[in-house]
């Protein structure tokens, strides 16, 4: 059905005939229409990037992508680095270098609501690397601008990193793939290519020339006669010999279905698609999200076709999207005689003829079950959405429960906060119950992280204050117990390192970036009266903890280049927890009499008392002159 | 339903139907006048009939379809409730009607059928027909059957899912083709020459964007790029509503309601068999716009009517399945209109979204014993609030004793389940009279009543003012939005005049407020009369003026010359 309404739009054919005209450039093209401009690159480059010499994935730099790195930087570090293929972002990178590019970038943001990357063969790389620049300049100016691209046999540009990455950041529905049934492109890049070289090096020349040569249609006009242009064709063919194509041809798709059978990437030095992949045939198209399902496809697909309808699907995109933007004109979908079991599999039928793959076929039953399980994943989503609301209201009281714990905390004669309470908690009922309802909660936002992440949860999800609004509410309520109870009976951080570098749950940092992210009103910064209720920063506490611990070494350490780096970050912290105490940032918990920051700050000014006693060999640090 | 005439279905008279197809087709000729009125001799009717314009700026004005929200004042109800969205209209067509009720007598007749108790036809034939139903809307509220006569293959009732853009070239001589006043009325050639398929292309690619969205949605994809797109290209916002009564082409009739099934009919009744057929087709979809007399009147005369609405969910999804009775009526009428499996399981899709929306219903329907108990141990600790004399708003927001945490947990549980129902209404997951009905209306105010002022003093006691901003226009939740416009547009009376639950955040501003007190005057001026008047009509409770309430703190600090004079000071102890 997406499929079907993707085709029934302008955007593809509009885009295809860019491509062309972008091709005989050997540059790019712009055009506009109304609001949406269109930017094209040439399918055909000056340097020869599919050639296995310069095939290597390379991790990208932050100065073009800074949403991409952002992310990977806070990531745990053992996950792998994002990387995209060499050639592909050195051609990008010389674009950027020697065209006007980007001052041309600027006019459309300037004048369009929205822009249109697109590109045939090796340009579609070049639209999707335009595509994740533009995306990560607009996020860090929250311009409003629409970004899409859509690329017609595009090879793999990066590796499951980057597909990661961009479900992150929900940027998926930015990147639509148009992909000819058989055309091998777009599958090449998942098989080693280089015991290939001439082979591929033949073909490469045959794509090229056949697509700038000028018997080629170009916007509509055609010179030459069907005949005349396959006969031309068949010149250049010549040079590769049928029996080395059907190798190249059996070689990739060997290939592609054991990436299909393993449904993953071999690892962070192979490719992987990413983003919305659209299957065309001559009996219609098929919309497919998900990597391992688009991977599968790839093979299915393949697999009924044979070695030259690979290498020729490859130049038959004109066909192809003529074809499909005229489906709707036409009734399909009859499916005489057969009885359905539910419109779930009467749909999965529906999908399996626009694959054109023939129910007698051998790899029809595979295909069946790929297109089920996309289908099924496709609809989730919304009744997801609904649901979580419906938990989350009822998980709400457990937080206020906690709310009502460090309220009594406060009240209570030992004036420790609910911090240090939990911390040193023995084994009584309330915080047996309060520990409780911390993992309780700490279960219900891993499982919306993991729901949003794995795309299943609407996409406007992140839009809904309500949801943005409750995480940070919860961040800054139940953090500090998760600090209280990783530095409880001085346990964990003494093996893992401190709460800060080791011990910080990811979804705390998801929800900082959702913070930050929001859409702020105008009236921020307005003035606090009264501390707050909530301390302000979530991590307060651990920053206290390692203060705590500086001020231990102090009196330990001899070596005096390492005594005046603790009394650096000492005033440094210092300084950080008086300025957010006078904004009234803290909640007074921070303050009670016997609070580990209370405590903490008893301890400095007894140090520093009896180093006044003792006089110090270095004074200079109190006058606040930090010596490098 | 199944069987009976369809007069006697849909609920109205057969000669009436004729009579009407008849008199919207001589308003088109009858020169310069903008409507017709009939009295029906020997019954209680009087029938209005209303021509077309047929130019293309008649059609279409200014944007790419030519829409505009709808004016509240003439249509007061038209409007998704909670979420006050406003509907959409044709501005043409609605400009037009606006002169009839402008310029002419119309206003007055209609008013005098009125008062002689005569039934009211409004009808129209192409073009007319939007001002038909305008007229209706102005005259019957939202409250009547509007029946609409589609032919298959009619391009007209699709039109408007089409931009102007798209079909600007083609659109005036088809317009001259329709129009009984122009030379070019029902000539052959013009339903034969290449302009007519590209026209029917053009039209029927833009349908097939509106209707396949609207399936996706239906099918509950949430596929990404299907957001994006979305942004990238201008959607008709046109929807049909009312009775759909579509002629199959061989004296058949098929009958639905369901605005989402004819949506995707309007677009799969139109397909083609064969890219061969597109000429005959182009020639049909022109044609068919002008025969609608002959057609009804063969139909009425068979009386064979297939009925979709109760069906839906168990459309046939093949041609030639082997189903009994009912359903195999419906089956042949949807091979009449030429449904491909893909159509029919849109319908099933509408059908069974419907059906998911009365089980919501039905689903919170069930709760609503819960929710009436919850209110009523709330009610229970306001009143024992009461009788130790702080209010239940400040006892909350201090929250020293345990009743008050319990009173916060039943809180969050009650507005748990009405953030439930808030949630379904946003996504129009619930069926659409649903914010109509009074039980929840009734509910929905006590609620209101009863737990906003906890709310407030929740997010006031928590500072969540000095995170997020005021209440009022950063935080308050859309479970109160939505209740207070329920009874604001049952009880039609202004917006934000029933604002009576939320009166302690104004309150609480002000108290926060360091800005002297000429500038905050008229607010509070504003507040005290609103405050006046809730009180007497007992919308407020008692509490609110206890001695020790924030309320009655604050109000005691304000300067003594505006004491005097105020109209709460006989609230007030001294």
């Amino acid at each position: 059905m997406v499929a079907a309404f993707l085709a029934s739009t302008p955007l593809l054919s509009e885009s295809w005939s860019l491509c062309c005209r972008a091709t005989a450039t050997q540059t790019f093209a712009v055009s506009r229409a109304g609001d949406v401009s269109y930017v094209a690159f040439s399918g055909v480059q000056a340097v020869d990037v599919l050639d296995p010499g310069c095939g290597n994935l390379v991790a990208v730099d932050g100065g073009v992508f800074p949403g991409l790195l952002r992310h990977g930087e806070a990531e745990e570090k053992a996950e792998e680095p994002v990387m995209v293929h060499s050639g592909m972002l050195h051609l990008f990178h010389s674009m950027f270098k020697y065209t006007d590019f980007e001052s041309q970038m600027f006019e459309i943001m300037k004048e369009s609501k929205s822009v249109v990357f697109t590109g045939h063969s090796i340009g579609g790389t070049i639209a999707s690397l335009s595509t994740l620049w533009l995306l990560s300049y607009l996020q860090s100016i929250s311009s409003p601008l629409s970004v899409l691209c859509i690329t017609f046999g595009s090879p793999l540009l990066s590796n499951e990193s980057l597909s990661k990455s961009i479900l992150q950041e929900r940027w998926g529905g930015h990147f639509w793939h148009v992909v000819a049934k058989h055309d091998i492109v777009p599958r090449l890049l998942l098989a080693p290519l280089s015991p290939l070289t001439p082979q591929l090096h033949a073909l490469l020349q045959y794509w090229h020339l056949s697509m700038t040569s000028p018997q080629l249609p170009v916007m509509g006009q055609d010179f030459y006669s069907l005949a005349q242009r396959a006969a031309l064709r068949q010149d250049i063919v010549v040079q590769l010999p049928d029996e080395e194509k059907n190798r190249l041809f059996l070689f990739v798709l060997a290939c592609v279905e054991a990436s299909a059978k393993a449904g993953r990437s071999g690892g962070s030095s192979f490719f992987w698609p990413f983003g919305n992949y659209v299957f065309c045939t001559n009996e219609g198209a098929v919309c497919v999200d998900d990597g391992v399902a688009v991977v599968k496809l790839m093979h299915l697909m393949l697999a009924t076709g044979n070695a030259s309808s690979s290498i020729e699907d490859h130049l038959k995109y004109e066909d192809y999207v003529g074809k499909v933007s005229m489906q709707f004109l036409k009734r399909r979908g009859f499916v005489e005689g057969e009885i359905f079991e539910s419109s779930y599999e009467a749909g999965v039928t529906l999908a399996l003829q626009s694959s054109e793959i023939a129910s007698h076929e051998p790899v029809s039953g595979p295909a069946r079950d790929c297109l089920r399980t996309a289908i099924r994943m496709g609809r989730a989503p919304n009744l997801n959405s609904a649901n979580l609301a419906i938990a989350l209201s009822k998980i709400t009281p457990l937080r206020a429960q906690i709310e009502w714990y460090k309220a009594s905390c406060d009240q209570s004669d030992d004036q420790m906060g609910y911090y240090d309470t939990f911390k040193l908690r023995g084994a009584s009922k309330r915080d047996a119950k309060v520990n409780m309802n911390r993992i309780k909660l700490a279960q219900f936002w891993d499982g919306l992280i993991r729901m949003l992440e794995t795309n299943q949860l609407p996409h406007d999800f992140l839009k809904r204050e309500k949801w943005v609004n409750a995480s940070q509410f919860y961040k800054l309520l139940v953090e500090p117990l998760d600090i209280a109870d990783y530095y409880r009976l001085r346990g964990m951080h003494r093996d893992k390192g401190h709460y800060l570098t080791h011990g910080r749950e990811r979804r705390y940092e998801i929800f900082d970036r959702w913070w930050r992210n929001r859409k702020v009103g105008e009236e921020e910064n307005t003035k606090r009266n009264r501390y707050a209720s909530l301390t302000q920063d979530s991590c307060f506490w651990a920053r206290v903890e390692e203060a705590r611990e500086w001020i231990e070494n102090v009196r330990s350490e001899s070596d005096t280049r390492k005594l005046a780096m603790l009394w650096e970050n000492i005033d440094k912290f210092e300084q950080y927890a008086r300025k957010i105490v006078e904004r009234k940032e803290v909640s007074k918990d921070v303050l009670a009499e016997n609070s580990s920051y209370s405590l903490w700050l008893k301890e400095l000014s007894e140090l520093k008392s009896q180093l006044q006693q003792f006089p110090p060999r270095f004074p200079r640090f109190f006058e606040g002159e930090i010596v490098p | 339903m199944f069987g009976g005439g369809l007069g006697e279905s849909i609920k109205m008279r057969e000669e009436l139907m004729k009579e009407a197809c008849y008199l919207s087709l001589r308003a088109h000729t009858s020169a310069g006048k903008p409507y017709l009125s009939k009295k029906i001799r020997g019954s209680s009717e009087t029938v209005f009939s209303f021509p077309g314009p047929w130019t293309v700026d008649g059609w279409f004005s200014g944007k790419p379809f030519g829409q505009r929200k709808i004016e509240l004042n003439l249509f007061p109800s038209l409007r998704s409730i909670g979420n006050d969205e406003k509907a959409a209209v044709n501005e043409a067509f609605y400009g037009r009607f606006e002169a009839i009720l402008k310029t002419t007598a119309f206003a007055n007749e209609v008013k005098k059928a009125v008062t002689e108790k005569k039934q009211i036809i409004f009808t129209g034939h192409s073009s007319g027909g939007p001002i038909a139903i305008l007229a209706t809307l102005w005259r019957e509220k939202w409250d009547i059957y509007f029946i609409h006569f589609v032919t298959r293959y009619d391009i007209v009732p699709r039109l408007m899912l089409a931009p102007l853009s798209s079909i600007e070239r083609e659109l005036q001589p088809v317009l001259h083709f329709f129009n009984p006043k122009s030379q070019f009325f029902g000539l052959e050639s013009i339903t034969t020459a290449p302009d007519a398929s590209t026209f029917f292309m053009n039209v029927m690619r833009n349908v097939s964007a509106v209707t396949s969205h609207a399936a996706c949605h239906l099918m509950g994809s949430t596929n990404s790029l299907l957001e994006t797109v979305t942004s990238f290209i201008d959607l008709s916002p046109y929807r049909p509503f009312g009775t759909f009564v579509f002629c199959t082409g061989n004296g058949k009739l098929v009958v639905v309601k369901n605005p989402d099934a004819v949506l995707q009919l309007l677009f799969y009744s139109s397909q083609l068999t064969s890219e061969a057929d597109i000429r005959d087709v182009a020639c049909r979809c022109l044609k068919e716009h002008l025969g609608y007399e002959n057609e009804l009147q063969e139909s009425l005369k068979m009386q064979n009517v297939a009925y979709l609405d109760d069906h839906l969910n168990e459309t046939p999804l093949s041609s030639s399945g082997s189903v009994q009775g009912e359903l195999a009526t419906i089956n042949t009428a949807l091979n009449d209109l030429g449904l491909s499996t893909r159509g029919r399981l849109c319908l099933r899709a509408a059908g069974e979204l419907q059906k998911q929306k009365q089980r919501n219903q039905d689903k919170i329907d069930f709760n609503k014993k819960e929710i009436a108990e919850k209110l009523e141990s709330i009610r229970k600790y306001k009143t024992d609030r009461d009788v130790r004399k702080v209010g239940y708003y400040d006892a909350f927001k201090l929250q020293n004793d345990p009743e008050d945490f319990q009173a916060n947990v039943k809180r969050l549980e009650v507005v748990g389940m009405w953030d439930e129902i808030i949630e379904m209404l946003k996504r129009y997951a619930l069926p659409d009279e649903f914010e109509g009905r009074e039980e929840w209306i009734k509910l929905g105010t006590e609620f209101r009543r009863l737990m906003e002022p906890l709310d407030i003093a929740n997010y006031y006691r928590h500072q969540k003012n000095d995170d997020t901003g005021p209440y009022l226009i950063k935080a308050r939740p859309k479970r109160y939005r939505f209740t207070q416009r329920w009874r604001e547009h049952a009880k039609r009376i202004a917006q934000g005049s029933s604002s009576e639950s939320c009166f302690w955040a104004t309150v609480e501003e002000l108290r926060n407020s360091d800005k002297p007190f000429e500038e905050l005057k008229d607010t509070i001026m504003d507040l005290e009369r609103d405050i006046d008047r809730w009180a007497q009509h007992e919308e407020i409770g008692k509490d609110v003026f206890l001695d020790e309430s924030t309320f009655a703190k604050w109000w005691k600090k304000l300067p003594s010359q505006h004491k005097k004079g105020s109209c709460l000071g006989k609230y007030m102890s001294n």
